[in-house]
């Protein structure tokens, strides 16, 4: 009998153990609470995409969440490096993007809470997450939420991490903001961003998402899903405007795609993906259930008619993590009036998709180039 | 002796004796087999639309092999079926002892009764079997003329030709139309068209035209060879799975789909999605993954063995009888047995090991990011390596990581 119970209080020993320092000592571990708080962890140092365009005040001090300060961040969409997005990792040491070892062990934590507003209303935030950093020491996990589109008072968000492996954190925090999204910029604020241990919060399970589900209704509508991130072949001759307001099918906007003959990367063909989150090919475990889809519809006219589009896709995106399935039409010669198209969905597997739709045409068919417009993508 | 000790002896005799009685029962069945079994291969459906190869009366999962074996400083021209030094009998060896057990070979050579010398010995020496292709005049300068019926009565006399001249080979398992031949209906490579076609104007018709008049090449073909060959099979070399919404329409009497397909890690949803398009037994008559990392710049055996070790993996759980998998797939020939130095650019540059990269696949995750996304390096596919020192008089041939990871994966299977 006594063997059976030091055998028992071993077990719960490792057993309390492995629930990890911060969760035994039921304590937040804290990424900001104020400026120079003894209790900050990680440090906002990995700056992305156009750098050039951010601005940060790390203790600003007009009416923040709690404390006397909150972190400021003004977001210009100039578009300074070409990317049309920029984004901001809090790292541990500052500036590991995985190639020396650093972060932190938070297994036993299991969400990460923070709050957030912005200046008018209305930004959209691509995506917070924690982790994702790749490297020769990778994080051991990446979550993400997003779009969020912010309110101008303060709301708080959490990004549930139940059942993730927290083991190995070195971008403890992020965040992504593209241009299309907000074309005159943004300015938002953070504050009181915290991991915690909550006993009653349960891994999050994909739910199929319901119909009709958008990709694009009208511009920076939180209706929309997927970003069109992935640009493909000739990226540089492609120009994407998702706030066009001329002739839309319905609604005040719709997108106007501009390919240039020039073949600057040498390609002769270009494309984009509409992805989830922004810039996955397969790296990341996310994307929709739209299992419940029959059908991908959208409405397309060229700007003179004649533009061909060598297909329209939805999935297909193979990786680490693939898309479930694939759908697509094409060759599609375009006409100058708006015209509906559609992709049958019967049969095929739509539960895991993270290319939720892509087009690709090159120079073959198109020799001067083409302008087209999309509007109303959606599932249904 | 002990009632326990007495129990084992019993056992040990009994089977002893059943062993016996199982090796006569083996031989009297295979006595029994006769000509009319042997060498016969066909289809079986079984229970929920499994499908099953039988060659010789058992059940047989393709464990195949792309094998062309041009050496270092030969092209694509080169005719290896009347290479003095028999390259094919250190590969089969080698082969067999990895667990090969077919190979594919794309179109065998102008000299007939040298390609039946090779069928021959890799079967008898190794109980290798040949999966025989055509390439259907896809190559042929100019493009080929699939809308001109004299130019489907010449391709098709010489298909017929090759198997007239190979079906009696016991070698021979099965024969395989066309390899992507369908990817030039949206005029990508090799385009082809006819004034019929080009008439319609719209693209999404031409394409859709030209792959009706394809499809009922093909089936055309596939029934000549039934009459002809009655004991093998006819597969079609399909690129990915593009038109095969039409192919069920125009090309019902193909027995087996094979598939060309590059998609990384996985195969994706291949297997329950051809239930509703072309529901035919699946086998994949080209895959795998390059052994040279376009980022690193260096050869990489984790990075193709990780590929391949996925990719067959999902093969063998779609074999017929697995639960977990569709029961569709007859197993799979990878490309491709050995690297080939000829192929990112001929002449003088055969004979040199190039690392350009010849085209992009992002399923290759692992090295996408090499400048321009140009990650696949098409002379790097050898699940051996060559190299110039020689052996038997042949390029010596070094197995990959590859090699060994999927032989290990094939004796765990119970297949």
């Amino acid at each position: 009998m006594r063997k059976v119970l030091s055998i028992l209080l071993l077990a719960a020993l490792v057993a309390f153990c492995r629930q990890g320092l911060y969760a035994a000592e039921g304590k937040a571990f804290c990424v900001y609470t104020d400026n120079r708080s003894p209790d900050n962890h990680y440090i906002p140092s990995g700056w992305m995409g156009d750098t050039g365009d951010i601005s940060m005040d790390d203790k600003y001090m007009g009416e923040p969440h709690a404390g006397s300060t909150c972190i400021k961040f003004v977001y210009t969409a100039r578009r300074s490096g070409g990317q049309g997005w920029a984004g901001v990792y809090w790292q541990n040491p500052a500036n590991n993007w995985g190639s020396k070892k650093g972060g932190f062990d938070l297994t036993g934590l299991n969400k990460l809470t923070f709050w957030a507003r912005g200046e008018k209303g209305g930004e959209i935030i691509d995506k917070f997450c924690v982790g994702g950093i790749k490297g020769t020491y990778p994080d051991t996990t990446e979550v993400s939420i997003g779009p969020l589109e912010l309110t101008s008072t303060w709301q708080q968000y959490t990004i549930n991490l139940a059942g993730k492996d927290l083991s190995y954190i070195v971008g403890g925090f992020c965040w992504v903001a593209n241009a299309d999204y907000n074309l005159e910029g943004l300015t938002f604020y953070l504050d009181d961003v915290r991991f915690d241990a909550d006993a009653t919060l349960k891994p999050e399970a994909k739910k199929a998402a319901a119909m009709p589900f958008y990709i694009y209704a009208d511009k920076g509508g939180m209706v929309n899903h997927f970003i069109p991130a992935g640009w493909m072949g000739d990226y540089n001759d492609l120009k994407i405007n998702l706030g066009s307001d001329e002739n839309p099918y319905f609604g005040e906007t719709c997108i106007r795609i501009a390919y240039s003959n020039e073949a600057t990367n040498g390609a002769r063909w270009a494309g984009i993906y509409w992805q989830n989150p922004a810039n996955n090919w397969g790296s990341i475990d996310a994307g929709y259930d739209l299992s419940q889809a029959k059908k991908l519809t959208f409405w397309a006219h060229g700007e003179k008619g004649g533009e061909r589009i060598e297909e329209f896709k939805v999935g297909g995106i193979m990786g680490d993590f693939s898309d479930s399935d694939t759908a697509a039409i094409g060759p599609v010669v375009l006409e100058k009036d708006w015209k509906k198209y559609e992709i049958d969905l019967s049969g095929k597997d739509m539960s895991f998709i993270i290319g939720g739709f892509c087009f690709s045409t090159n120079l073959d068919v198109n020799p001067d180039g083409a302008t087209f417009y999309l509007d109303e993508v959606r599932y249904e | 002796m002990s009632h326990f000790c007495r129990t084992q002896t019993i056992g040990l005799r009994m089977r002893r004796f059943l062993g016996i009685v199982l090796l006569v029962g083996i031989f009297v069945a295979t006595a029994g087999m006769g000509p009319a079994l042997r060498g016969k291969v066909y289809i079986k459906t079984l229970e929920g639309r499994h499908y099953q190869l039988i060659a010789d009366g058992r059940p047989y999962v393709v464990k195949g092999v792309c094998y062309n074996p041009v050496p270092i400083g030969q092209t694509h021209d080169y005719d290896f079926w009347n290479d003095p030094k028999e390259p094919w009998l250190l590969d089969g060896a080698l082969m067999q002892k990895m667990g090969v057990n077919t190979v594919r070979f794309y179109q065998p050579g102008d000299d007939l009764e040298a390609t039946k010398r090779v069928v021959r010995a890799l079967y008898e020496k190794f109980g290798i079997r040949t999966m025989m292709g055509h390439w259907l005049g896809f190559w042929n300068y100019p493009a080929p003329f699939y809308d001109d019926p004299a130019f489907r009565q010449k391709v098709k006399d010489d298909v017929l030709a090759m198997v007239k001249a190979l079906k009696d080979e016991e070698g021979i398992l099965f024969w395989c139309l066309g390899n992507e031949n369908n990817l030039s209906f949206g005029g990508n490579i090799n385009p082809w068209s006819s004034e019929r076609i080009d008439r319609m104007e719209d693209p999404r018709r031409c394409l859709l035209a030209r792959a009706e008049v394809y499809y009922a090449f093909v089936n055309d073909i596939a029934k000549a060879i039934h009459k002809v060959d009655p004991d093998h099979p006819v597969a079609m070399g399909n690129g990915e799975t593009v038109c095969l919404d039409v192919a069920r329409e125009h090309a019902p009497d193909v027995d087996i789909l094979g598939v060309i397909m590059y998609r990384g890690k996985t195969f994706g949803n291949i297997f329950a999605s051809l239930r509703s398009t072309y529901d035919k037994p699946l086998v994949f008559v080209e895959f795998g993954a390059d052994a040279y990392n376009a980022v690193t710049q260096e050869e990489d055996e984790d990075m193709q063995a990780f590929f391949l070790k996925s990719q067959w993996s999902e093969i063998l759980a779609n074999v017929a009888g697995k639960t977990e998998g569709e029961g569709n797939c007859l197993g799979g020939a990878a490309f491709e047995w050995t690297d080939e130095w000829w192929k990112h650019d001929e002449g003088a540059a055969a004979l040199r090991h190039d690392t350009a990269s010849n085209w992009s696949n992002s399923a290759y995750y692992m090295d996408i990011k090499a400048e321009r996304n140009m990650n696949m390096n098409e002379e790097w596919f050898g699940i051996v390596r060559l190299s110039e020192e020689k052996e038997s008089g042949v390029d010596k041939r070094t197995p990959r990581k590859a090699y060994y990871e999927i032989r290990e994966l094939w004796k765990g299977e119970s297949i």
